[in-house]
């Protein structure tokens, strides 16, 4: 799967790159990730040349706390992937258990709803031409 | 980085800084006609923020009454497709199917943090059970809520008002507010409480902010250490 992989789309990016390359994850972990059925859901994420950026962003994870960080903390999403996709792929990737729940904020303090889509939160709180989302595990409910 | 129980309690809200915060947060949903209101308890300075909204049965809002910055257009229109206009409303939509939510955010004294009492009723006044209302929830607390229901959304009478509200109880308030208040003071920004609290627990019971709240903060410096 040299090209846009066919079922993730969040692909990650390494080290300093300006651009918004699609690269294989670092430990695959972006294969297997149960969509949510977003809103596009008929149309596959294969057909984008790496240099397209006009429907993914950028986004720059940040671990709050004493969460987990994430090895790789870079990615390009989908402008209409969900928070609670989001979310579900953070959870996965760090491989939290059932009763601990994840919480992503934008501005280190105001969490977004569950059904915000990382787009429009890329156009209200991006720049420098990314988003960063913070992250903060928590046993809130438990 | 795990906090000490000192350092929690240096988060707690009191509840002057409590009223600092929601008079903050109610100019902002002024500005933005978010619906928040404050409702003082006459002769007393007690008082607590007030919001109430309309939601379809199956969790949508009705397109006529829903917050202009919501985005599940296509979804609410596929629901009310009967709603022909703004009179119409109550008419072709069952009645049995408009929800009226109440939300209040009071100050626990006991646990210094704010607490989100919410109500739901159909328009005939039939107050929902917890059942009905958790049908409304955000699926994606409902695996959560569920695993220890009891333990997170009690019956409370209104400290104020004395009547029997559902409460999101507040005792992990602090759990999950520490880190947020901790990255705040690490980086010497100051947040407003109360929109980052209700940004977290209130789409658990169906409240959602508009993203604007994210820019809210504080006028003054959270308090000295």
């Amino acid at each position: 799967m040299a090209e846009v992989e066919k079922q993730p789309s969040l692909s990650a990016q390494e080290g300093g790159r300006g651009e918004c390359g699609e690269e294989p994850s670092d430990g695959g972990a972006a294969v297997g990730v149960a969509e949510p059925a977003p809103p596009s859901a008929g149309s596959p994420v294969t057909e984008e040349p790496a240099e397209d950026t006009k429907k993914k962003i950028d986004i720059l994870l940040k671990a709050v706390g004493d969460t987990p960080i994430m090895k790789t903390k870079k990615w390009a999403v989908e402008r209409t992937r969900t928070i609670q996709g989001l979310i579900d792929f953070i959870k996965k990737f760090l491989k939290l258990v059932a009763s601990e729940q994840l919480f992503i904020y934008v501005n280190q303090s105001f969490a977004p709803s569950p059904d915000q889509e990382v787009g429009t939160l890329y156009e209200c709180f991006g720049s420098d031409g990314k988003l960063v989302l913070h992250y903060c595990k928590s046993q809130a409910w438990g | 980085m795990s906090l000490s129980l000192a350092a929690e309690d240096s988060f707690s809200l009191e509840e002057s800084r409590f009223k600092q915060c929601c008079a903050e947060f109610i100019k902002h949903s002024q500005q933005i006609g978010d619906g928040w209101e404050w409702r003082s308890i006459k002769d007393s300075a007690d008082g607590y923020m007030s919001k109430t909204q309309f939601q379809m049965k199956n969790g949508n809002t009705p397109s006529i009454l829903r917050d202009s910055t919501k985005e599940s257009d296509e979804q609410t229109l596929t629901h009310v497709e009967e709603a022909l206009d703004d009179s119409q409303v109550a008419e072709t939509c069952e009645t049995s199917e408009v929800i009226r939510y109440e939300y209040h955010v009071l100050h626990s004294s006991s646990y210094q943090v704010p607490v989100l009492y919410f109500r739901a009723c159909f328009l005939d006044g039939r107050l929902l059970t917890l059942d009905e209302i958790w049908e409304g929830i955000h699926e994606c607390y409902q695996a959560r809520l569920l695993e220890g229901p009891w333990d997170t959304i009690t019956q409370q009478e209104h400290p104020l008002l004395g009547q029997p509200f559902f409460i999101l109880h507040p005792c992990r308030t602090n759990e999950f507010m520490a880190p947020v208040l901790a990255n705040s003071r690490r980086e010497n920004r100051s947040i407003n409480y109360i929109a980052s609290w209700l940004s977290i627990v209130g789409p658990v019971v169906g409240l959602s902010l508009p993203l604007s709240y994210a820019k809210l903060v504080s006028e003054q410096n959270t308090e000295a250490d």
